[in-house]
């Protein structure tokens, strides 16, 4: 049977999505395949606020910003045809196959969005049950409720493995520590530091030598490692563990565009092969374009504006928007990806790992509260993000443009509202205030985002950034609000000479 | 319990109608809607299937029906990826051993 469309997008992540929305608002017939049963690729599980501009939906969720992508590729009439894998090409058509068979597409125009799929790391054990992809561990918990275990060894620590460890700690589970080949920590450092202060150690230097076990994983045996990633005998110390999580990386999902026969170029930095493009997203083969993560794994952000550039050069070519328009359009977007890549990092491939353009051992220590408020931003890196100071209603927190500039606060701007607490989507701000409280207690205020939420009144043990206790407190205040969507706003009541090194509450 | 009831950010489990298995002889109860997988994962299943030659276990490894480690024999139907296979009431799921034939 052979179906006949416009344009045919396979893939219905951000990038597929992105480009489907552009494209159907110049008038395209646009359909979008996506293997999976529900549309959002990577995002339906991304329970975490994302970085980026109020352009990317910064500081939403990403569930929710692949929902609104949905929503709106659905509203302008694209259909999206789930459960549909799209696993030929023949003489120009795409193969599809459905829960009720085989069928042809016959498109004038192709978007290839497949994304990315996860690099596996062979150790002696890696194939017992318990040891999986860090993104199998997360369909599990976020997308079917399920524990893909109760102890986990996390193995790298570029961002995806911190913000899986950190939803883990979110769903109940507990993580033993994270192990990391390289000397630094490859992902973003807010990451990093939520499950710092969660008391999960980030072992650097350190690598998985082995799982051991007989039906499924009981323990693993880790071991410092030098710079040639290999154990150091002598290291090798036993966890016990019933589950191994491997999150080293991603590599571009390059079958169909091989399939077609588009030419490949290969970009380690990039995560390996990717399908060579031009500016307007057109692979060698006229017609066929690309976007997102098969181009080079970078962020969700960059995928919707690649998405965009390609439905926009789409209905240009079909004829449905005007060429002055279609650049004017492209420019733009090119102009916030070059914004957006301008962070000395950005990507979350192998070749992710960047260096901090502030010393990252800030205390807290230099804030002056004889005003009664401190606020402090312990986001160090040039991070493309910026949901703090757009939640700041007095102007006290600055970014800019770039994007990528480090935020600045002018503590005498601020009146103590704490919105940039719950929109931080890096739980990096947190509040001190002395203005209510008495003798040598000051409150802090810090995000939560664990299960149970501390009740007020009760006493609680407040940590640091490294997860230390640093003595008692008392919870003042357990704050949810709509707008803080599901960040509640906790107050503890704290000695002064402590306030500025609280960044968390022990969990229970 | 290996069900997340509770979510600081995804709230309360939903209810859904409960489906029976025969998992090995074994009844096991999963959510309608939900995969073979996390029915089983749910009631602290591990191991899917062996490999033929060296009978070594395999449990779920990607959860998104590309590697087929999670394979078992469903209604008599062997090399079914149960990461992507609905439960249904009544069904029957038994590790398989090697090819499953
Ligand atoms: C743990 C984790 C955390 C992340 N956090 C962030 C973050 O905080 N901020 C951020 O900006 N980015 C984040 N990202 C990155 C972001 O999710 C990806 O960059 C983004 O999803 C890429 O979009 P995409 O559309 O290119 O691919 P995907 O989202 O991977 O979507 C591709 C889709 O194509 C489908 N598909 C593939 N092949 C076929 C086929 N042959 N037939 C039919 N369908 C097919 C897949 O099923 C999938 O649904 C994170 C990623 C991970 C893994
Ligand atoms: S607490 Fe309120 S006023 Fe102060 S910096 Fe944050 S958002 Fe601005
Ligand atoms: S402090 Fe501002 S720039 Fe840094 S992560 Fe938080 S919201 Fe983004
Ligand atoms: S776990 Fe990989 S196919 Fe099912």
């Amino acid at each position: 049977m052979l179906k006949e469309v416009e344009l045919a997008i396979v893939g219905g992540g951000p990038a597929g999505l992105s480009a489907a929305c552009e494209a159907s608002a110049f008038g395209v017939d646009t359909w979008v395949f996506d293997e999976q049963s529900a549309p959002g690729g990577q995002l339906i599980k991304q329970i975490h606020k994302f970085f980026g501009s109020s352009a990317h939906m910064a500081g939403r969720r990403g569930i929710d910003i692949g929902d609104s992508l949905r929503k709106r590729a659905e509203a302008q009439g694209v259909h999206v045809c789930l459960n549909t894998v799209v696993f030929g090409y023949n003489d120009g058509n795409l193969a599809i196959c459905d829960g009720r068979g085989v069928k042809e597409v016959k498109a004038e125009r192709i978007i290839i969005a497949t994304g990315a799929s996860e690099n596996v790391l062979r150790f002696p054990g890696w194939t017992l049950p318990g040891v999986m992809g860090a993104g199998a561990a997360q369909t599990m918990m976020n997308v079917h409720r399920v524990k893909p275990g109760r102890r986990v060894l996390m193995v790298g620590a570029g961002n995806v493995g911190l913000i899986v460890t950190y939803q883990m700690l979110q769903a109940g589970i507990d993580v033993v520590a994270v192990v990391e080949a390289k000397a630094e920590v490859g992902g973003y450092e807010v990451h990093a530091a939520k499950i710092r202060r969660a008391g999960v150690p980030v072992l650097t230097s350190h690598t998985i030598v082995k799982a051991c076990g007989e039906e499924s994983v009981e323990s693993v045996v880790i071991a410092r490692c030098g710079p040639d990633f290999k154990p150091i005998p002598g290291t090798e110390r036993e966890l016990k563990v019933d589950t191994v999580c491997l999150a080293v990386g991603l590599n571009p999902l390059t079958e169909l565009t091989q399939l077609i026969g588009c030419r490949h170029e290969y970009d380690a930095a990039l995560g390996g092969w990717i399908p060579s493009h031009d500016d307007r997203m057109e692979t060698s083969v006229p017609g066929v374009y690309v976007a997102g993560d098969l181009t080079g794994i970078e962020e969700a952000t960059v995928a919707m504006e690649e998405g965009r550039i390609a439905g926009i050069s789409a209905a240009e070519s079909l004829g449905k928007v005007s060429a002055d328009k279609a650049a004017a359009l492209r420019t733009e977007a090119i102009g916030r990806l070059t914004e957006l890549r301008s962070c000395s990092f950005g990507r979350y491939g192998p070749g992710s790992g960047f260096k901090p353009t502030r010393a990252a051992d800030k205390p807290g220590g230099e804030i002056d509260l004889s005003g009664g408020l401190g606020v402090i931003v312990e986001c160090d890196q040039d991070i493309p993000c910026d949901p703090c100071e757009k939640a700041c209603p007095t102007g006290a927190i600055k970014v800019g443009a770039p994007i990528t500039n480090l935020p600045t606060v002018n503590q005498s701007l601020c009146t103590g509202c704490g919105s940039c607490v719950a929109a931080c989507p890096g739980l990096a701000v947190f509040l001190v205030d002395t203005r209510k409280t008495e003798g040598d207690k000051a409150d802090v205020t810090l995000p939560y985002e664990y299960l149970p939420v501390p009740e007020v009144g009760n006493e609680a043990a407040v940590v640091d950034r490294d997860g230390k206790t640093l003595g008692k407190g008392r919870i003042v205040r357990a704050l949810a609000s709509a707008k803080y969507d599901r960040t509640t706003l906790v107050t503890v009541r704290v000695d002064k000479a402590i306030a500025l090194r609280v960044r968390g509450i022990a969990r229970q | 319990m290996l069900r997340i009831e509770e979510h600081p950010i995804l709230g309360s489990l939903k209810d859904a109608r409960r489906v029976k298995l025969d998992y090995d002889g074994r009844e096991i109860e999963g959510r309608e809607g939900e995969p073979i997988a996390a029915a089983l994962m749910a009631a602290g299943v591990r191991t899917f299937r062996y490999t033929k030659r060296f009978h070594q276990p395999r449990g779920i490894y990607c959860a998104i029906g590309r590697c087929t480690d999670c394979m078992m024999i469903v209604d008599g139907t062997p090399n079914v990826r149960t990461c992507v296979t609905p439960v249904k009431e009544g069904m029957k799921v038994e590790t398989q051993l090697g090819y499953g034939k």
